[in-house]
């Protein structure tokens, strides 16, 4: 329990931020851009990233209150501040985390044709997130007493989380010199799933001044749902011991990563369209996808209406057998567990940009033009926004950012952010060409770094890869 | 030359966003110190009598009955879990009395174990007469702490048992007799 508590704090304090890489997105020096936007703009011709370490990518944040809302060492009483962070928070408020890890990433341009580049590769993916029980926190940390005909809603009840790998492949084509598509499909094999949403009813204490007892305990058109997929089979080996239980769980979910999960499709599609030499704008939809759950499916289900009004008793000639409160409830709410399989939608993220390129590299020799290419931009500005569809409501974001190449080795992004964590968030990014190798390392909300305590939310992102 | 340079630099400035990167001024210490204290308002138990449940109509008025007794037991094990006896400092529970029978009524209620023994104190108290049919209910209210010493005793409790006793009653009387009570639960837990 005290873990628990303790892990819950951690992952809403420490870090923020939804799926966003407001600063590897629209930026084309770096292969991992056209995991962003497939229709991106390619300067390269071939690329591959180093295996296990072309992309690692960590994002958590918590919308509503910081680590040291709570454990700072400030004098004060944790459960006061508990008590004022609890009162703060709403059911909007949220935890995420997303952590990604490239197994392999790698593209060619084609032979046939060289405007158009091909990009392939898998990566596996950590998505969770939970929305704030406000309730139920309520409930369970102050009690019905002071809350006496205020209904708690099961509504407030919403979270997800899934483990997962994607295998993918991309094209890209430019069509002529002002625009550019690619659409990359997606192969979804889960393995690990679960999600509670559109919980409805609710539980309400009400004073009856004419009833039969002084309140009624009222659980109304409850309809709680907790859908899981990969965790009945797990939970059947616990009864296993020793190395053969770890055993026989790292081969089921080596299994599922290997295409043994549930399976799903999807597919990105975006574009970069030049307006002129200078101005370009992009866009781009990641993650249109569903997963089918079908095997190692069980969902926890709980419908009904009971009304709690206390024990009659003494009674007297009444012939009926004494109530049992217990079975009554499971008789009136009953919990089933089924194995339906079911569908979901994969958290649909939307990107955009609009940038302006100046200060074009000319030291008069010409060092482009052998390539047929127009020499490059050092610098840009531009706006991005970034829309990601989750189980309550969407989450947004919207930057501003300023490319500068320093060096020809050198290229840097730094991006100005307001979001649903943090109205301040600065991030920034370089990237290193020397030769053909590349490594890049990204992060957000800088400010905050130097002390993580007081962040809502902060991502990492970094990388290796064999540009050419 | 200048490419090992700016290699390192970038090192170094890796190096220097982690340095820079820390949790400061926390202290997780203080969990030890978190204290869960919610009170929970539940329905206890509830009852209403008619005088006809105690005397027949059918019987002639001047016939006086002089003590009628209604008891009852009911399963009840709610405070024989482990979290409920380690962490529920006390329990306050509240009885109300709405009386229009001309006649006081005594209640007692306690807890049986297992064996059918009494566990823990045995309470009793008065609901005071009513003034009759068609009148304001005379109204008692009672209230009974349980401490934490108390609960640990009840622990072993199964069942409930009651009781309502009325003396001196003949078929002429007439009104309503209702009980309607709460628990009100203070918990303690300590994480």
């Amino acid at each position: 329990m005290r873990a628990v508590l303790v892990l819950c704090f951690i992952f809403w304090g420490s870090h923020i931020y939804s799926q966003n890489k407001e600063t590897l997105y629209d930026f084309n020096d770096l292969p991992q851009s056209l995991m962003l936007n497939p229709g991106a703009k390619v300067g390269f011709k071939k690329h591959i990233g180093i295996p296990f370490l072309s992309q690692i990518h960590l994002n958590a944040g918590f919308r509503g209150a910081s680590l040291f809302d709570v454990f700072g060492d400030d004098g004060r009483d944790i459960n006061e501040k508990i008590e004022t962070t609890l009162n703060t928070l709403t059911s909007n408020d949220y935890v995420t985390l997303t952590q990604q890890l490239e197994i392999a990433n790698f593209g060619w341009e084609s032979k046939r044709n060289e405007d158009v580049y091909f990009s392939a590769g898998i990566y596996q993916e950590l998505d969770v997130i939970g929305f704030f029980p406000k309730d139920f926190a309520v409930l369970a940390y102050q009690g019905n007493r002071d809350f006496i005909n205020v209904p708690f809603r099961f509504s407030t009840i919403n979270a997800s989380g899934e483990l997962l790998m994607v295998y993918h492949f991309g094209y890209n084509k430019r069509v002529n010199k002002k625009f550019t598509f690619g659409a990359r499909a997606k192969l979804y094999s889960s393995i690990i799933h679960a999600r509670s949403a559109r919980n409805t009813g609710t539980f309400t204490t009400v004073e009856t001044p004419q009833g039969r007892n002084i309140y009624q305990h009222i659980v109304s058109n409850a309809d709680v749902e907790l859908r899981t997929s990969g965790y009945a089979s797990l939970r059947d080996l616990e009864e296993e011991t020793g190395s053969d239980q770890v055993k026989n769980a790292v081969n089921k979910l080596i299994g599922r990563a290997l295409l043994g999960g549930n399976l799903g499709v999807g597919v990105d599609v975006g574009f970069t369209h030049n307006i002129n030499d200078q101005l370009s704008v992009t866009g781009s939809v990641n993650d249109l996808g569903v997963v089918f759950y079908t095997n190692d499916v069980e969902t926890y289900r709980a419908r009904g209406n009971y009304i709690f009004e206390g024990f009659e008793t003494p009674i007297q000639f009444s012939g009926e057998e004494s109530q049992n409160f217990i079975d009554e409830l499971e008789e009136a709410i009953p919990l089933d567990t089924l194995s339906n399989t079911y569908v979901n939608m994969r958290p649909m993220k939307l990107n955009g940009s609009i940038r302006y390129s100046f200060n074009q590299y000319d030291d008069g020799r010409c060092y482009y033009c052998i390539e047929g290419e127009d020499p490059p931009y050092l610098d840009a500005v531009g706006f991005q926004v970034f829309t990601q569809f989750r189980p309550n409501r969407p989450q947004y974001a919207a930057s501003l950012f300023y490319y500068k190449r320093l060096f020809h080795f050198l290229r840097t992004k730094v991006t100005y952010t307001v979001d649903d964590f943090s109205p301040y968030n600065l991030g920034f990014l370089v990237s290193t060409h020397i030769n053909k190798f590349n490594f890049y390392l990204s992060a957000n909300n800088v400010f905050e770094y130097t002390n993580l305590a007081k962040a809502r939310g902060a991502s990492v992102q970094l990388g290796f890869n064999i540009i050419m | 030359m200048k490419t090992k340079k700016i290699v390192r630099l970038l090192c170094l400035f890796c190096i220097a966003l982690m340095s820079i990167s820390c949790v400061k001024d926390l202290d997780f210490d203080q969990v030890e110190d978190v204290v869960l204290t919610p009170i929970f308002e539940v329905d206890f138990i509830f009852s209403r009598f008619e005088t006809d449940e105690f005397v027949d109509p059918g019987i002639d008025p001047s016939i006086v009955i002089p003590e009628v007794v209604v008891r009852d037991t009911l399963d009840y094990d709610l405070l024989a879990t482990d979290f409920i006896v380690d962490n529920l400092e006390q329990i306050e529970l509240t009885f109300e009395f709405r009386n229009t029978i001309q006649r006081a009524f005594e209640f007692d209620f306690g807890f049986l174990n297992d064996a059918d023994q009494i566990v823990g104190p045995a309470f009793s108290f008065t609901a005071a007469a009513g003034n009759g049919p068609g009148t304001e209910p005379v109204i008692t209210t009672e209230v009974i702490v349980l401490d934490s010493a108390t609960i640990d005793v009840l622990g072993g409790a199964r069942r409930l048992i009651s009781s309502i006793r009325v003396q001196n009653v003949n078929s002429g009387l007439e009104g309503v007799l209702e009980l309607r009570s709460k628990g009100t639960y203070f918990i303690n837990y300590e994480l």
